[in-house]
């Protein structure tokens, strides 16, 4: 008796719809070839990228693979009509060209979301990406970019693919090759290598703002931003791309919204563009918009958070919140 | 928004166009979209609100100016800001416990009352003793327990909060001590959901809505847990007075007493505050984040609002959820103290099996036991140990002190430390089956609900284990 509802729950456990054991290692098995055929794809189109040509070995070690299992992997990849294989090396098929633009799409999207929407650390997007790109359908990933709001750039300024593979044209040059005293804008940061990256990241240098090159020498780059200066190793500077900056008034005095004191007043002149997501719709939400007269009214006995009186409300900033907020100082208030 | 480049197109568009067309064209101009974009259409939604409010509304004076900032310059100064706030929450708890006694007392009495007479009732119809024993002593004495404990203090603690909330005073608490909750990673709010806990964590758990950011939302709601609600109160007052205080001279009792009870608060705040930074620096730390606080004019409250929000959003629901809890549980109480195996009531024989952890802890098998029985209503833990300790068919209660004390120290062999132990376990142990049933109805997520019971329990037999295993190797006491 006991021996047969032993059996049944194990026979329930293994085999029942959709959560059952069985179910779950096929859903695995799955993912893990829809992963390495994703991932095999993307060598390919980024050695296309580079204008070199991809091999069987190249793929086993871009995937950490044997090459027995790599060479299993470029055969059921060509016969599904993915790639085809010439005595030079591997080539993408229109069909493999538009699924990988897809996966370039999946990564690019993920990184947009986890850089708006939530904390994760720009160092660390990459690599979440990378993971999560492999396990969205299709018509997932149009809700999601429709979620987004049609996002064209990532965080990094790569121009993310549309739904029927158009890519969008990627302006500007990089920082190395920017003449001096020209104020350039930032429109791309490469993220690979990773050590590269995280260097641009401690500097504090983002997509969006502006930075004049002060001195450039073969062995540094001396960079303004925000009034700050940062030296950079050529190497750095490369993987940073700029374009000419918008033209800001000349001779406005721009400054953060910390700087005010209580008694003081400023009118809003930019949000900061690397703030995104949730802050920046809150900001929306309260009015903060720029144009509007914001005046600091009173601050906590703790020296933070302090009130700003906006359209009317009294509402309670952080230091990391209003330093977000650029104005332009108007003096004491009338 | 690129509006005369939309128009020119839209102008020059020859014939009509296709839905397929326009969809096409909205995608090529979505395009061309920069990514201020959505910027620019809510300053154009302010900027024709402004021209609206304008014309519409005319102001006199700046009322902000005179009366509120004058409020404002007190509450949230450095000089009466923390100060002000401390003697405002220890009075409405002041008023919350010594204005619940004797209501409490009344209630008690008469659903006990009613027990008495609807059992004699069951007996008088010749139904079995078990069909009595199980619905009257059973079910509905911890019903009856769980609401007469219950209800008078929320009933009085829920509309007192509601003011100072109507008031626009709870807003500038926040203010004042944010700076704290920025350290550990949370948000100024949190103090509001912290306080509301006090009264009940079901409810502090629903009040986190309050809070804007999930990320300290949900720190807000998993560590509501370590403020004491009212169903603890009654353990650690008596706790409070038969022990701290019988340990000081007699001038001093009552002092040791109230200021125990406030150490313990003070603990549970400090163990928010850490569990919290924890939280925010390791398993959240990619939530989503973000701060505003809106401080909103003072204003009078409105009578009606304050008694619908207290009693029929907050009390009664919190209320029928904890009846909904209670009733099986008096039921299984009854059924552990009622059945016997091998001449043994069941009560017996689980906390005979319970001894060794409990007493690990510095607790025993009896204690743990209540409070795996009492994880639907913590109302009911000391009088299921009661209940356990003088063999009693059904949960009791002991009015008279030496006779407690007599059962307690003298049969039992509790000690200051198991006083102490069982305070501390009362802190920081599981939040009630309410509250974790509240917690996953706020966050949608099985996970999050498992982890608000079981991290807190962990922390309590954790810190216990090393307090009691500490002292006993050191032979502090």
């Amino acid at each position: 008796m006991v021996i047969w509802i032993v059996i049944l729950v194990l026979v329930l456990v293994l085999l029942w719809p959709d959560r059952g054991l069985y179910v779950r290692w096929q859903r695995r098995r799955r993912l893990l070839s829809r992963q390495a055929i994703e991932d095999a794809l993307m060598h390919l189109h980024q050695r296309q990228h580079e204008r070199r040509l991809a091999s069987v070995e190249s793929v086993a070690s871009m995937l950490r693979i044997g090459t027995n299992d790599a060479l299993g992997l470029v055969q059921r990849m060509e016969a599904q009509g993915l790639l085809t294989a010439t005595g030079d090396g591997l080539r993408l098929s229109p069909d493999g060209y538009h699924w990988a633009l897809q996966v370039v799409r999946a990564h690019r999207l993920f990184e947009r979301y986890l850089a708006d929407e939530t904390e994760v650390p720009m160092e660390e997007i990459h690599a979440r990406a990378h993971r999560l790109e492999h396990t969205l359908s299709v018509a997932d990933l149009d809700r999601m970019d429709a979620a987004l709001g049609h996002p064209a750039f990532d965080p990094q300024g790569d121009p993310i693919p549309t739904s029927t593979g158009e890519i969008p044209a990627m302006t500007g040059c990089s920082l190395v090759d920017w003449e001096t005293a020209r104020p350039a804008q930032i429109v791309h940061i490469e993220d690979e290598p990773p050590e590269v990256y995280a260097q641009i990241v401690a500097a504090g240098l983002g997509l969006g703002m502006v930075v004049t090159v002060v001195e450039a020498t073969s062995t540094r780059l001396v960079v303004e931003a925000d009034a700050v200066e940062h030296v950079l190793a050529p190497v750095v500077a490369a993987n940073i791309w700029v374009h000419e900056a918008p033209q800001a008034a000349p001779g406005r005095p721009v400054e953060r919204l910390t700087t005010l004191t209580v008694g003081e007043q400023g009118r809003v002149t930019a949000l900061d563009p690397m703030c995104q997501g949730l802050t920046r719709r809150r900001f929306l939400d309260l009015g903060i918009t720029p144009g509007v007269l914001i005046e600091p009214v009173m601050q906590s006995a703790f020296g933070e958070p302090t009130a700003y009186r906006v359209r009317g409300a009294l509402i309670a900033l952080r230091r990391e919140q209003s330093d977000w907020i650029w104005i332009e100082a108007k003096g004491k208030e009338q | 928004m690129n509006e005369g480049q939309l128009d020119n197109q839209t102008m020059t568009a020859p014939g009509p166009a296709t839905a397929r067309e326009i969809l096409a064209r909205a995608e090529a101009l979505q395009r061309t979209m920069d990514v201020a974009f959505r910027d620019k259409i809510v300053e154009s939604i302010y900027t024709d609100a402004e021209a609206i409010t304008s014309r519409v509304v005319r102001q006199q004076g700046s009322r902000y100016a005179h009366l509120d900032q004058r409020i404002d310059r007190i509450v949230t100064s450095k000089v009466w800001g923390l100060p002000l706030m401390f003697v405002l929450l220890a009075g409405v708890f002041w008023v919350t416990i010594v204005g619940a006694n004797y209501p409490s007392a009344l209630l008690a009495s008469f659903l006990f009352w009613v027990e008495d007479h609807g059992a004699a009732l069951f007996a008088g119809a010749g139904l079995p003793w078990w069909v009595t024993g199980f619905l009257w002593h059973g079910v509905y004495r911890g019903l009856a327990w769980v609401v007469s404990v219950m209800l008078p203090p929320m009933a009085i603690f829920f509309p007192i909060f509601t003011i100072l909330e109507d008031l626009g005073y709870l807003p500038r608490v926040a203010f004042n001590i944010d700076h704290l909750f920025k350290k550990a990673g949370a948000h100024g709010k949190q103090a509001l959901t912290m306080s509301m806990g006090l009264g009940c964590n079901a409810a502090g758990v629903i009040a986190c809505r309050i809070i804007d950011s999930p990320r300290e939302r949900l720190i807000a709601i998993l560590t509501n847990n370590f403020m004491p609600c009212n169903g603890r109160w009654p353990t650690l007052i008596m706790l409070a007075t038969l022990f701290v205080a019988a340990a000081f001279p007699p001038s001093l009792a009552a002092i040791a007493a109230a200021g125990s009870l406030v150490l313990i608060v003070v603990i549970g705040g400090l163990m928010t505050l850490l569990v919290s930074a924890l939280l925010s620096r390791t398993v959240l730390k990619g939530e989503a984040s973000s701060f505003t606080l809106e401080l909103p004019p003072y204003r009078r409250p409105n009578v009606l609002r304050v008694l619908y929000t207290s009693i029929i959003d907050r009390t009664l629901f919190v209320l029928w959820r904890a009846v909904v809890m209670a009733a099986p549980s008096g039921g299984a109480i009854w059924l552990l103290s009622n059945l016997q195996v091998s001449g043994q009531s069941l009560t017996d024989w689980t906390s005979g099996w319970l001894n060794p952890a409990g007493h690990a802890v510095g607790l025993d098998g009896v204690i743990l036991l209540a409070y795996i029985i009492a994880i639907p209503a913590n109302e009911i833990v000391v009088p299921t140990i009661l209940m356990a300790y003088t063999s009693a068919g059904r949960m009791v209660e002991i009015d008279n002190l030496a006779q407690l004390q007599h059962l307690l120290v003298g049969q039992h062999g509790w000690t200051l430390m198991t006083a102490i132990s069982l305070m501390l376990f009362s802190l920081l142990h599981n939040p009630c089956s309410t509250t974790i049933w509240t917690v996953y109805q706020e966050t949608k997520s099985t996970r999050w609900a498992v982890v608000s019971g079981l991290l807190p329990l962990a922390i309590a037999f954790l810190l216990l284990f090393i307090l009691n295993q500490g002292i006993r190797v050191f032979g502090l006491i």
